[in-house]
């Protein structure tokens, strides 16, 4: 109890500091501008320096920020409302089908994320309505089933559509704008800028479009009432709100995430699977990615899906004395870094190194007082 | 015409009637009492009334209009308010958010599917929370995490939320449960000052006595679910029956 106080306590400057939506903006943009670089020519300088395969490939930070997109609408729902779905892959998946199948007659990848969005949202608002009316685990396991239902239905009943079991390969995405080709570099004659290509710029722009939404809504009434209804909703419902109506919205509101999410991941891989897309793992890793970040911090899921994606496709890729390459057995060493994380820093990791810092900072601070004082009543005497 | 008004209110749970055909109107502008001893049906007639609880039967009927079966949220916004017996706030959030909510429920119709509109732009909501929170003296405080304050401040705040919705009439579970003679004090002060100043009509849940024969103007007196008095003070004080049920026998 007095941790979590002081932890809070500790992050009042924080938050008075990324207060500003202005500033919050700047330093995403700087930092997804960045991405593409620090992950595949930074990290590559110093895995060749180690001769240790680390660094990220071309198409990395873009399935990262793919991911980010649906962790910052999912943590919404599970960081601030308090609601644990363990069915967002129905969202996700049906964002991908959706897209896939628009792409084959339009191909723009804006009206493809749009269509995504919109079918997504029309399914999760009967999904929504059943499930929110259970809570705690009855509602964690309502949503699993709906996830697997879809599940099912893409892998046989649907497979005209989703072409079952084979995956949906024919995907027809076309240039952004008419002009832009999504795997064209940005910059070709600039050779450490190799790494952005327009695709990156377009999931980075939906991005940053994602955490300015998401940020709004965090401080529009619905993320106070959001926040209230994690922490005590009877007393939701006795100020007159109508905690069903608030908590629909919450589920809705990140299923148009993970929709925009679904259609990215389709256009970015150019296939889809029912395991990529509906399977009750894909669900899980939403969750693990959330809660390895930061639940119930605006960027803080974007870290998640950061470490998660890099574990899968890097250090899955790494080749250990011992055990050798660890390929598939990435799940392992994840399951490992999130022992240590949630170890560490309980609440995620970019509220823990957040406040580590903070406190660190305001440690330093009272040290130069102290001296200072200390100074003074040397001179005084 | 009473303000609240129920009719043959009963409420079953199995074999249990909890609530056993009470009757009572309470008038616009008094504070009524309810008392019993534990387990009377004091609290299960006010989940009744407020929506919480579904009545087995009979009728609840607030300003003329039958409100019986609405659930909490919709109460509320007819007019009845609630301060339950354990503080109920919000604990990780500051005071002045505590209550922010409240006084967006009020406004509830203001923000239907604006998603984007900032907290701070709706002018009315930050006057209320703050009004409220001046007139529970918790305004210098109101950047403080809820969980950390002081239980009778808790109790207060929680008073707080439940003004902001402006109700016309305010059930108040237990106010003064556990707190200081001080303490206790001060919410009898702004229980009287909630009367004058606000015209507003309470409903108390109270044990201490002292308490009660202070601010009430009447008595209702509960007993396995059915009443069995309901007058002014002076009148419970000499009345037998009240002293055999609630007192065993002893005088107040």
């Amino acid at each position: 109890m007095s941790t979590e106080t002081e932890g809070e306590g500790g992050s009042v400057g924080a938050t008075g500091l990324t207060d500003s939506d202005a500033v919050l903006m700047i330093a995403s943009a700087v930092a997804l501008f960045s991405l593409p670089w620090v992950l595949v020519d930074g990290f590559g300088i110093v895995a060749e320096m180690l001769d240790f395969s680390i660094g990220g490939y071309v198409g990395l930070p873009s399935l990262i920020l793919i991911y980010g997109i649906v962790v910052i609408g999912y943590n919404l729902l599970l960081g601030y409302t308090g609601l644990l779905s363990f069915g967002h892959a129905a969202f996700f998946g049906t964002g991908a089908y959706v897209a896939g199948v628009v792409s084959q007659s339009v191909g723009s990848p804006i009206v493809m994320v749009l269509a995504g969005i919109a079918v997504a949202t029309l399914i999760a608002w009967p999904i929504g309505w059943v499930s929110i009316r259970r809570t705690g685990v009855y509602f964690a396991v309502i949503t699993l089933t709906f996830g697997q239902m879809l599940y099912f239905w893409a892998l046989g009943p649907g497979s005209w559509l989703t072409n079952g079991d084979n995956g949906f390969s024919e995907v027809g995405t076309g240039p952004i704008l008419g002009t832009f080709e999504l795997d064209s570099a940005v910059f070709p004659n600039i050779g450490f800028l190799q790494s952005y290509t327009y695709e990156y710029v377009f999931i980075a722009i939906l991005a940053l479009l994602a955490l300015w939404i998401a940020n709004r809504i965090l401080k529009s009434p619905y993320g106070l009432i959001f926040e209230a209804l994690g922490q005590n909703q009877q007393r939701v419902s006795f100020v007159g709100l109508n905690v069903q109506r608030y908590k629909l919205m919450a589920f809705i509101i990140s299923a148009v995430f993970a929709g925009a999410g679904g259609a990215l991941f389709i256009m970015h891989e150019n296939y889809v699977h029912p395991n990529t897309a509906y399977y009750w793992i894909q669900s899980g890793d939403f969750v693990i990615m959330t809660i390895l970040g930061g639940a119930g911090s605006l960027v803080g899921p974007v870290f998640g899906a950061f470490i998660f994606e890099y574990v899968a496709n890097v250090l899955s890729g790494l080749s250990l004395p011992v055990i050798g390459a660890i390929g598939s057995l990435w799940r392992i060493v994840l399951g490992a870094v999130f022992v240590v994380i949630v170890w560490t820093f309980p609440k995620g990791v970019y509220p823990g190194v957040r406040d580590f810092l903070v406190r660190r900072g305001a440690r330093d601070a009272l040290d130069r007082l102290s001296d200072r004082v200390r100074n003074r009543g040397g001179e005084s005497e | 015409m009473s303000l609240l008004q129920t009719t043959d209110l009963v409420k079953q749970f199995g074999g249990l009637t909890a609530v056993d055909g009470v009757s009572v109107g309470i008038d616009r502008g008094t504070v009524q009492a309810i008392i019993g001893p534990n387990g009377a049906g004091k609290t299960t007639f006010i989940n009744c009334v407020s929506g919480l609880l579904d009545p087995t039967s009979g009728t609840v009927e607030f300003d003329g209009e039958d409100i019986t079966g609405m659930p909490p949220h919709e109460t509320v916004q007819q007019g009845i308010s609630k301060s339950f017996q354990t503080a109920s706030i919000f604990p990780t959030m500051t005071v002045e958010e505590n209550v922010q909510i409240a006084a967006f429920g009020a406004e509830h119709g203001s923000f239907r599917f604006n998603f984007l509109k900032k907290r701070s732009d709706y002018n009315a909501v930050q006057d209320r929370t703050e009004r409220m929170l001046r007139s529970v003296e918790l305004w210098e405080d109101r950047n403080v995490q809820a969980q950390s304050l002081p239980y009778g401040d808790k109790r207060r705040l929680e008073i707080a939320i439940a003004l902001a919705s402006e109700p016309e009439l305010l059930f108040m579970d237990e106010p003064t449960a556990g707190m200081s003679p001080d303490e206790t004090r001060q919410t009898v002060d702004l229980i009287e000052e909630l009367r004058e100043e606000l015209g507003l009509t309470i409903v108390l849940v109270e044990h201490d006595m002292e308490v009660i024969f202070r601010v009430a103007d009447k008595i209702t007196v509960l007993h396995r679910g059915a009443i069995i008095a309901n007058a002014a003070p002076e009148q419970i004080r000499g009345d037998e029956q009240v002293q055999e049920a609630y007192l065993g026998g002893a005088e107040i």
